[in-house]
């Protein structure tokens, strides 16, 4: 079964072709390299998979399906409250005067009791007594603005790469980005967010489930932490880290979030021989786990050694996919890296 | 573990303590009045340290929350409005009314970034000023809203005499503050923040939802500075002008939270201290000391400390940022590394 697929994959950057066309699909359990040499698009294709660039042409399926976030009731109703909450905002802001006065001022005599069904009868009939410029047309005005600004941030994030990563596609960095003044574990609970439920009121007043759900996460992390290897670092700040390390704990934020694929982006690079082999025995346990992974290396040692699948990338296209032994000997792939002899 | 104090709770057990230092001093030494004032702009600058320090977002306009909460107070409490709510319920409404406003600014800010949001951010504190004074009928201009009412625990109202009961009010307020944003600091939220100011790239990669978050912690930093509003026109016992929320104080309550360290609870407590400590107390008993000795005069600018402050203020900024660019009191993992 497929777990990602590519169609036609084209990114532009103005006259630029970075990605032109690429195919791919990666099967479950794969471990699937993407290699080329410097410049070749590998990382852009990885930034348009994950939503960070959007494709120019072609799109990404995973699991058989795009991950776009549908047009459900629940957005339309939120398109509505849009309209409503910044149309009555405009009237009320562009007739305040008016209405204080009908409502507040003429009802309220100084010292007595207020007559409050009164101001909530007279607060409606003021607003519809307006001429239609200062009730109706602001309303439309104000609530066309408020379901366009709706509409073109929904239209934006439904395919970013927030929305992408909650569907169980994580991945990291070519150059690292972990939160460098966060702790290891704090780095780690950051992947597993999406995961949590509790919310803003639970932990203002610290409510029970607060506490449960902060513990059974702290553990978890911890225990990735020391599958990777960092457990007796975890409360180091990350910034601290030495290099090797750094790209170890960006695998574990990664896989924090529990990710059907992780895409990893030159994840040897910076490492040293002994490091490298580390870094390919964690690479087979992701994938023993049942992670698909996906990676882009240079280091051709763990590429030949540990995928199972390889992709060719060279100017933005795609000159060849096939398993290592078919990659190493073809000729296409020894004259992209090396340059052909007839040009001597 | 042995529980060890933290510099938090140091610096708040000293000031519930500070009355009793009061009580051996002589009247003109005396400052629980003064230190009222820290308090206050502590909780205004807690508020800005959410948006600014957690989240990163850096927010020149937060006195105009202030300025809302202070008239939400106002119109909520005043006899003139047909209102008339008590201390509490009007200073609880104060922060719902608070968030919303600061969504209200948040939700079509959220695409800009850095200056672009200082920008913004500086922009709606100025015209929130503007909307005040001239929207007399709701807000009665430049004269502010007044008589506000104090606090009622039974023995009727308080009043200006009331020194150690309006302390111990601030004392506990600010205490609650403190609380409510340590917990949300040290929450899911907290470290979403975090993240969002160190990548925000990564931590939406990582599926942090950041539009959220931010709009969050926008709202957030506004309904603790509306708070920090409504408590100081209960003081007051009136709203005050417009202008008297104007760009100072926000910039006042920034150079506390940068002064006392980005992101720091302590920092900010410790950052207050300092700037409003030196702006109401040392300045204030300076210029009284002079005037009393016949060394200063109000006719020369130069003799009167009070002139002083923002001479003052720059000069902290600058040397706070050249020697110590973390603050006096860093956060827990910058302290740790150091």
């Amino acid at each position: 079964m497929s777990v990602l697929q590519a169609h036609g994959i084209t990114v532009k950057f103005g006259g630029l072709i970075a990605v032109q066309d690429v195919h791919f699909t990666v099967k479950q359990g794969e471990i699937y390299a993407v290699i080329g040499p410097n410049g070749a698009g590998k990382t852009t294709l990885f930034n348009a998979v994950t939503g960070i660039y959007a494709p120019t042409e072609g799109h990404v399926e995973f699991n058989g399906h795009e991950i776009v976030e549908p047009l459900t009731r629940w957005v339309i109703f939120k398109f509505v409250c849009a309209f409503f909450a910044v149309g009555v905002f405009t009237v009320v802001g562009l007739n305040i005067e008016t209405i204080w006065k009908a409502v507040i001022i003429d009802n309220y005599k100084f010292g007595q009791p207020f007559p409050w069904s009164v101001a909530a009868t007279s607060w409606y009939s003021t607003i519809w007594s307006l001429p239609l410029v200062k009730n109706l047309l602001p309303l439309c005005v104000g609530g066309g603005i408020g379901v366009g600004a709706a509409a073109v941030s929904w239209s934006r994030g439904r395919s970013a790469p927030d929305h992408i990563a909650r569907s169980g596609v994580a991945r990291t960095f070519q150059n690292i980005r972990l939160f460098n003044e966060l702790s290891l574990v704090q780095n780690v609970l950051v992947g597993m967010d999406y995961r949590m439920k509790t919310g803003f009121m639970s932990a203002l007043f610290r409510l029970p489930m607060f506490y449960r759900e902060r513990r059974e996460f702290y553990e978890s992390a911890v225990k990735l932490l020391e599958f990777i290897g960092l457990g007796d670092r975890a409360e180091q700040a990350a910034g601290s880290l030495p290099y090797g390390f750094r790209r170890r704990l960006e695998i574990a934020r990664a896989l924090a979030g529990k990710p059907t694929i992780i895409l990893l982006d030159e994840p040897a690079a910076g490492m040293n021989p002994s490091e490298v082999v580390g870094l390919m025995a964690l690479i087979r346990q992701v994938r023993e786990s049942g992670i698909t992974v996906v990676l882009i290396e240079h280091h051709m040692r763990l590429v030949m050694g540990v995928s199972d699948k390889i992709l060719v990338l060279q100017y933005g296209r795609q000159i060849a996919e096939g398993t290592p032994a078919e990659i190493r000997v073809n000729p296409k792939i020894i004259e992209a890296y090396l340059g052909s002899e007839d040009h001597g | 573990m042995r529980w060890r104090p933290g510099p938090i709770f140091i610096i708040l057990a000293l000031a519930g303590l500070l009355p009793l230092l009061d009580i051996f001093l002589p009247p003109k030494l005396q400052m629980c009045e003064a230190v009222r004032g820290v308090f206050l702009y502590a909780i205004l600058a807690l508020g800005l340290n959410v948006v600014t320090g957690y989240a990163g977002m850096l927010n020149l306009g937060i006195a105009a929350f202030m300025a809302v909460g202070a008239y939400a107070f106002g119109i909520l409490t005043c006899e003139i409005y047909p209102f008339q709510l008590g201390f509490w319920p009007a200073l609880a409404l104060t922060i719902p009314i608070g968030a919303i406003a600061g969504f209200i600014l948040g939700a079509p800010t959220l695409g800009l970034r850095g200056d672009y949001l200082a920008i913004v951010t500086l922009g709606f504190g100025e015209i929130i000023q503007d909307v005040l004074k001239n929207l007399e009928v709701v807000t009665k201009g430049t004269q502010g809203i007044n008589p506000l009412p104090a606090p009622n625990f039974g023995g009727g109202e308080w009043t200006a005499n009331d020194e150690y009961k309006w302390y111990y009010l601030f004392f506990v307020l600010l205490v609650v503050t403190v609380i409510a944003a340590r917990n949300l600091e040290r929450s899911r939220l907290g470290r979403a923040w975090f993240s969002i100011r160190e990548d925000e790239i990564a931590s939406r990669s990582m599926g942090i939802r950041v539009e959220r978050i931010k709009l969050i912690a926008f709202a957030t930093a506004a309904a603790i500075a509306a708070f920090a509003g409504g408590l100081s026109a209960s003081v007051l016992s009136s709203t005050g002008e417009p202008s008297n929320y104007d760009f100072q104080i926000s910039i006042l309550a920034l150079c506390i939270v940068i002064v006392g360290g980005i992101g720091s609870i302590a920092g900010v407590l410790v950052g207050s201290l300092v700037m409003v400590g030196l702006n109401s107390i040392v300045l204030v008993k300076a210029t009284a000391w002079m005037a009393a000795n016949g060394i200063g005069s109000q006719g020369n600018v130069l003799l009167s400390p009070n002139n002083w402050k923002f001479l003052i203020f720059g000069l902290a900024l600058i040397l706070a940022v050249r020697l110590k660019p973390n603050g006096l009191i860093p956060p827990r993992i910058q302290r740790a590394k150091q």
